[in-house]
């Protein structure tokens, strides 16, 4: 889990690295797939049906994704992220 | 004699100092209040209350209008809506964007502002736009914002408007 600074110095976002700079990333029915392979997710605890065709993280980037996944795609904010923007993670 | 003279242009001297350094600094420092009231006008006429008459909406988004330049770029790609924009466009615009909404607050916060050159302000903050649509709906949106004033006729103007776009999907 990183944090990413969304807004000023304030307004963080706590999300999951899903891949790194490079990777594909997809989501098909709901399932997660890196590089073609589908990662397996137990912190996913909710229904989810999302659909996004394949995409590769750019170079300096990362790409992250919540755990909270029971809401339409686009009310959630996700997706790739400036390795700038990220500024820690939680201490446990 | 001599010795008072040195003293007094000493002192003289120390005095325009401290006089020129307080100047630059009050200088800048009312630039930079001009800049943010630019943002405060922005806010309280984007801004709406429930039951807002026409005559209010309409010297509103008028308002809003004139304070940007002639030819202002806007950049929003998440809600893909990107161009140059006269002043007439823009008031247009925000006369559209406000009317699904019963009630409106747009509220800037984190300003951080910058003079790269005379005449010329960046200014990077923090947007959160809340409101009710008349359907019901709730709006809380927050993004951080970079935007480019220039100075013309000694007024700050919109001429760059981005909405950072942090996650890319």
């Amino acid at each position: 889990m990183v944090a990413v600074r969304f807004a000023g110095n304030k307004v963080m976002l706590l999300k999951r690295v899903i891949a790194v700079a490079g990777e594909r990333v997809e989501f098909r029915n709901g399932k997660l797939f890196v590089d073609g392979k589908e990662m397996n997710e137990p912190y996913v605890h909710y229904p989810c049906n999302w659909n996004l065709p394949p995409r590769q993280v750019e170079k300096g980037c990362i790409y992250v994704v919540g755990d909270n996944r029971n809401m339409p795609i686009e009310n959630h904010h996700f997706g790739q992220a400036p390795m700038k923007r990220i500024i820690g993670g939680p201490l446990w | 004699m001599v010795r008072i003279k040195h003293i007094i242009i000493a002192v003289l001297v120390v005095i325009f100092g401290i006089w020129g350094i307080w100047a630059a600094v009050h200088f800048f420092q009312s630039e930079e209040k001009k800049v943010k009231k630019q943002f405060h006008l922005l806010s309280k006429w984007t801004s709406k209350e429930t039951g807002e008459n026409t005559f209010a909406m309409a010297q509103k988004v008028k308002n809003i209008g004139k304070l940007f330049a002639e030819h202002c770029e806007l950049k929003a790609n998440v809600i893909s809506f990107t161009g140059r924009y006269t002043t007439e466009e823009i008031s247009s615009y925000a006369a559209r964007a406000r009317f699904p909404f019963s009630n409106l607050s747009l509220r800037f916060y984190d300003f951080n502002v910058a003079f790269p050159e005379e005449g010329s302000a960046k200014v990077t903050l923090t947007a959160k736009l809340t409101g009710r649509t008349a359907t019901g709906e709730d709006v809380d949106e927050t993004h951080e914002l970079e935007c480019a004033l220039k100075k013309i006729e000694n007024k700050w103007l919109f001429s760059y408007l981005e909405v950072v776009e942090v996650l890319k999907k």
